[in-house]
């Protein structure tokens, strides 16, 4: 599905976000990318979708190349970005059907699966309020729909979990999972490594821009008698000095 | 044709629906702007004779099209811009052109009104009598055009915090040192200079004459710079909303 090969991003300034990057992510998985803060995952996704162009190595997308062809890599992937959606004016509802429509959706079809996720995850009661009146985790796991409405093979989430309280969180875990069941690839970012460990298939974990691990998450436990966090801290080194980048 | 075309429609709704309790604000406060420089400026220049009339009347629609262009639409990208709007946008598989052609139409929707309102005000306080050529639409579709682009070239290029500044600096020029609702002879030499480059005197005059029909015809270089300055507003906002870091 996605292919990465040697992918280096140097930022104007000089920053070495990536640094030679290379992974695979398949069709019906959840592949899970940890790091530190500034450990480069953002701008990985970020080159994916086109939003940052990369330094050296290449992307193919299904076969094709979306440096060279944004727009299509636009359609093939459904992105939800870490900073908060714009909901300004609008309801939750609103935003994702209008969302679900933009990506393609037929009308009827893109109400249900509307209703159907604000059911799902557990936010019914909010889906015509005003965004300006929404919590966090509500408006996150309204930005959560509107990634997934009408979701593109790929599916990208970054840190979809923040701000989440801890029941809807499991329900976002299913939402994932159910995706995935469906044929999607799915590639998310999180910090909630304990719970990802539950829903994630394959593990990648950058460190100052480079690919320190990857594999199963049991593959990295290795037989050790302890969960990701712990391998997660033991392949970092446990400190959190990496420098930040956008 | 037919995803660009449902792209755009769909986007319009969107920019509409985030809109809504910002646009009506808009709409009155160009429609007071319109109107006020008719009846207030009348009150600044005592005895005021028809050419001035003349003037002032085709000068109010103007310099609503390019508050709303060149200072709201901008404060209001600049908005988008720090709330993330501008970013996610450019996440959805649209065309950016279909983006481009949804703001600009959201924001000539709402300039319509101020531009009618001041027109009749101003033929009623003064009494005008206009001879509006067809070429009107033309003039004040280019003007507003103009004034949009380039507004949103200057928000897209420019740092949300400088897009303020520089946009309250435009009014302030626009309003005092352009020859929009006075005659260009006013100025000092190279002050008329610096206008022969600025869009702000060729608006004036393509919507001034558009709707007196003047004897000795309507002149084709306001419309040929306006055409200009529009395509160099696009070109600018285009290469910018592709623009990857």
């Amino acid at each position: 599905m996605l292919h990465i090969d040697s992918l280096t991003k140097v930022y104007r300034r000089g920053v070495r976000a990536n640094d030679d990057i290379s992974l695979d992510v398949d069709a019906g998985r959840v592949t899970g990318l940890l790091g530190h803060n500034g450990a480069g995952k953002t701008t990985l996704l970020h080159q994916v979708v086109g939003l940052v162009r990369p330094t050296s190595g290449r992307i193919r997308l299904l076969g094709r190349d979306p440096v060279a062809d944004p727009a299509y890599a636009r359609s093939a992937c459904s992105f939800q970005p870490q900073s908060q959606a714009p909901l300004t004016g609008v309801t939750p509802r609103q935003a994702i059907e209008i969302v679900g429509r933009i990506r393609g959706g037929r009308r009827g079809a893109v109400r249900k699966r509307t209703a159907g996720l604000l059911a799902g995850l557990g936010i019914e009661e909010w889906a015509d309020a005003p965004a300006e009146r929404l919590s966090g985790g509500v408006r996150r796991l309204t930005a959560f729909c509107m990634a997934i409405v009408e979701p593109g093979r790929l599916v990208m989430l970054d840190e979809p979990t923040n701000d989440v309280d801890p029941v809807r969180r499991r329900l976002l875990w299913a939402q994932i999972r159910s995706l995935a069941a469906a044929g999607h690839a799915v590639v998310l970012v999180t910090h909630n490594i304990a719970e990802a460990e539950r829903t994630i298939d394959r593990v990648v974990v950058l460190d100052h821009g480079r690919v320190v691990a990857a594999g199963s998450p049991a593959d990295l436990a290795a037989g050790r008698d302890t969960g990701l966090e712990e391998v997660y801290i033991g392949l970092t080194g446990g400190n959190d000095s990496a420098t930040l980048v956008p | 044709m037919r995803p660009w075309f449902r792209s755009y429609l769909l986007l319009v709704r969107w920019t509409a629906l985030r809109l809504r309790f910002v646009l009506p604000l808009v709409l009155i406060v160009q429609v007071f702007l319109a109107v006020g420089i008719v009846i207030g400026f009348a009150y600044l220049i005592p005895g005021i004779d028809a050419a001035t009339a003349l003037y002032l009347a085709t000068g109010a629609p103007t310099l609503g099209l390019i508050t709303i262009g060149m200072v709201m639409a901008p404060q209001l990208i600049a908005q988008s811009k720090l709330e993330g709007t501008f970013d996610y946008n450019r996440t959805l598989p649209v065309p950016r052109t279909a983006v481009l052609a949804a703001d600009l139409t959201t924001w000539l929707v709402t300039g319509a009104p101020g531009l009618l309102l001041g027109l009749l005000t101003a033929v009623l306080r003064f009494d005008l009598d206009l001879r509006i050529s067809p070429l009107a639409v033309v003039a004040v579709l280019l003007v507003a055009l103009t004034a949009t682009t380039a507004g949103f070239a200057l928000a897209y290029a420019a740092p949300p915090s400088a897009t303020s500044l520089v946009t309250q600096t435009l009014v302030f020029v626009a309003l005092l040192f352009s020859p929009i609702n006075f005659p260009a002879e006013r100025l000092p030499g190279w002050l008329q200079a610096v206008h022969r480059v600025l869009p702000f005197e060729y608006m004036a005059q393509a919507v001034r004459e558009s709707l007196t029909s003047p004897a000795g015809g309507i002149a084709a270089l306001p419309y040929a710079v306006l055409g200009a300055w529009c395509a160099g507003g696009l070109v600018i906002t285009l290469r910018v909303m592709t623009r990857r870091r």
